[in-house]
């Protein structure tokens, strides 16, 4: 495209097709403690 | 949902519900912003080109203006722009839905050697008495892990205090004993520690290395900073001694797996500056983060303090991004995003699992929806020997998401923050199910300058 860059992204409704397997870190346990982060944490069915 | 925004030079379109992002041209920036105004802007009709054309006239060529609404209509067809939100019935019997415990926050020490102003623990005894968690109650603790993991094979196991370390021959056992029942159980514990480094040595050291997958570094940032919110107990400051040993931490654990992770308050609104201290004293993986207080504290985050805050944040992803095209890059935890393989949506409207996956342990084994909930006794769960006894307040835990909360169903940083920290709500309205509002304007801002810096490097590769 001649005016849109778009960035690889993950379709985040494909995800919904296989995704909730619970294997992924929980939120608070990284470093943060304080403030719910969520969108930086890795999905570990991707590994 | 569209989230547009300008930063760094950067033109950026957020499809929300999709999690596309768009680094676009400025005539393409507007003609999204007016498709989106129109009432049906998935489809573009003629009209609605005709309705641009002229609007646009002046400023852009026509064929160009017909040529981006093509490129518009491309990306709207492959399900990247002007996405439906599809995912709330998902939600349906949320309640219902069983849940495991996958990680523990083990108080492992109700005690402290630093006496920081902004402890919420108050000094390590969480408004309770000092105490050690003893190696039984840990053991119990472990063992109520693994009988509610269900089929989850991955266990988080935190030690957290208080300081730790001042317990630490039970660290110890207990990672021995975690070692020993993983096997039996065919489980994989990831350890991690949180300590503020007064008696970290080398003997500590080498143990937390081979055992810990992550370990995180109390420091505030520049020793003035740090010194003042976290003193000893006869008010000198801590900088000087715990910097040459998370000096020595970070190399030995070759620069990953760790954070040195820090508070910044009203004290220090400037707080950019205390991340790029940390980072030229060669530290690699940084956190530091809004501190969480209630209303009346004097080093409490205000609403008026936001814009300045902001502007911190947009200096801080700038220069990340220089060094980065340097080659002296650091992370940033909350500038970090895995656009491409981050969470599933699943994960990102389901909350940040306090009270249901993630509960903290006492260390006389009571157990609390999170770290933050502890010493608060209407939220007591149960115990280790007993299990949750309070189903209710679990119910409510389970609930607690992106959906359940008014203020967030507009916001478009909704499946980046999980509807937020549930503590904090709590200690702002009374209520698991609100937002606190400073914290929500600094999420967002981060989301915005995480993607800028993600744009900034894919512009690099071209």
């Amino acid at each position: 495209m001649k005016h849109i860059k778009t960035l690889t992204t993950r379709n985040l409704k494909e995800s919904m097709k296989k995704g909730g397997c619970g294997e992924c870190q929980t939120s608070c346990q990284s470093a943060c403690k304080t403030s719910c982060t969520v969108g930086n944490q890795s999905c570990e069915n991707n590994k | 949902m569209v989230h547009q925004y300008i930063n760094n030079g950067y033109h950026i379109v957020l499809d929300v519900n999709s999690g596309s992002v768009h680094v676009v041209d400025e005539m393409v920036y507007e003609l999204i912003a007016f498709v989106n105004e129109q009432e049906n802007p998935g489809n573009i009709e003629k009209k609605v080109i005709s309705l641009a054309v002229d609007r646009f006239k002046d400023k852009y060529d026509e064929r160009d203006i017909q040529e981006a609404l093509e490129e518009i209509q491309e990306l709207t067809k492959e399900g990247m722009l002007f996405t439906e939100d599809v995912y709330e019935p998902y939600l349906k019997d949320f309640k219902k839905r069983p849940t495991v415990v996958k990680a523990l926050c083990l108080h492992i020490a109700h005690d402290c050697n630093l006496a920081c102003q902004y402890c919420f623990a108050e000094e390590g005894e969480y408004h309770g008495r000092r105490a050690l968690m003893s190696f039984e109650v840990g053991k119990k603790a472990l063992d109520f892990l693994i009988a509610n993991s269900g089929s989850r094979r991955n266990l988080e196991v935190d030690f957290f205090g208080g300081e730790p370390l001042m317990n630490f021959d039970v660290v110890k056992q207990l990672v021995a004993y975690g070692r020993e029942q993983e096997k039996i159980h065919d489980k994989n514990f990831r350890f991690t520690l949180t300590t503020n480094g007064v008696l970290l040595n080398d003997d500590i050291l080498e143990f937390a290395n081979k055992e810990m997958a992550n370990i995180v570094l109390s420091i505030d940032g520049r020793k003035e900073i740090n010194d003042k919110m976290r003193p000893f107990r006869n008010g000198k400051g801590s900088y000087d001694l715990i910097v040459p040993k998370f000096k020595k931490v970070a190399e030995s654990r070759n620069q990953t797996n760790y954070y040195v992770r820090g508070t910044f308050t009203r004290n220090n609104l400037d707080f950019a500056s205390d991340v790029l201290h940390l980072a030229d004293l060669g530290f690699e993986q940084i956190s530091v983060e809004p501190v969480v207080a209630e209303e009346g504290d004097d080093y409490a985050l205000r609403m008026e303090d936001v814009p300045k805050l902001c502007e911190e944040y947009d200096k801080l992803a700038k220069e990340m991004v220089r060094r980065k095209k340097d080659g002296k890059c650091f992370n940033f935890f909350h500038f970090m995003i895995d656009l491409s393989g981050g969470p599933c949506v699943a994960k990102r409207i389901s909350g940040c699992g306090s009270g249901t996956e993630y509960l903290a342990v006492t260390p006389w084994g009571d157990l609390y929806p999170c770290h933050q909930f502890v010493g608060k006794e209407e939220f007591l769960l149960g115990n280790v020997e007993d299990g949750i006894v309070k189903t209710d307040v679990v119910d409510e835990f389970k609930c607690c998401n992106v959906y359940a909360k008014e203020k967030c169903k507009n916001c478009f940083a909704k499946f980046y923050c999980s509807g937020g920290c549930a503590a904090n709500s709590y200690n702002f309205h009374g209520s698991i199910n609100d937002v606190y509002e400073v914290g929500c304007e600094l999420q967002r801002k981060r989301v915005e300058c995480a993607i800028m810096i993600q744009a900034a490097m894919a512009d690099e590769e071209v």
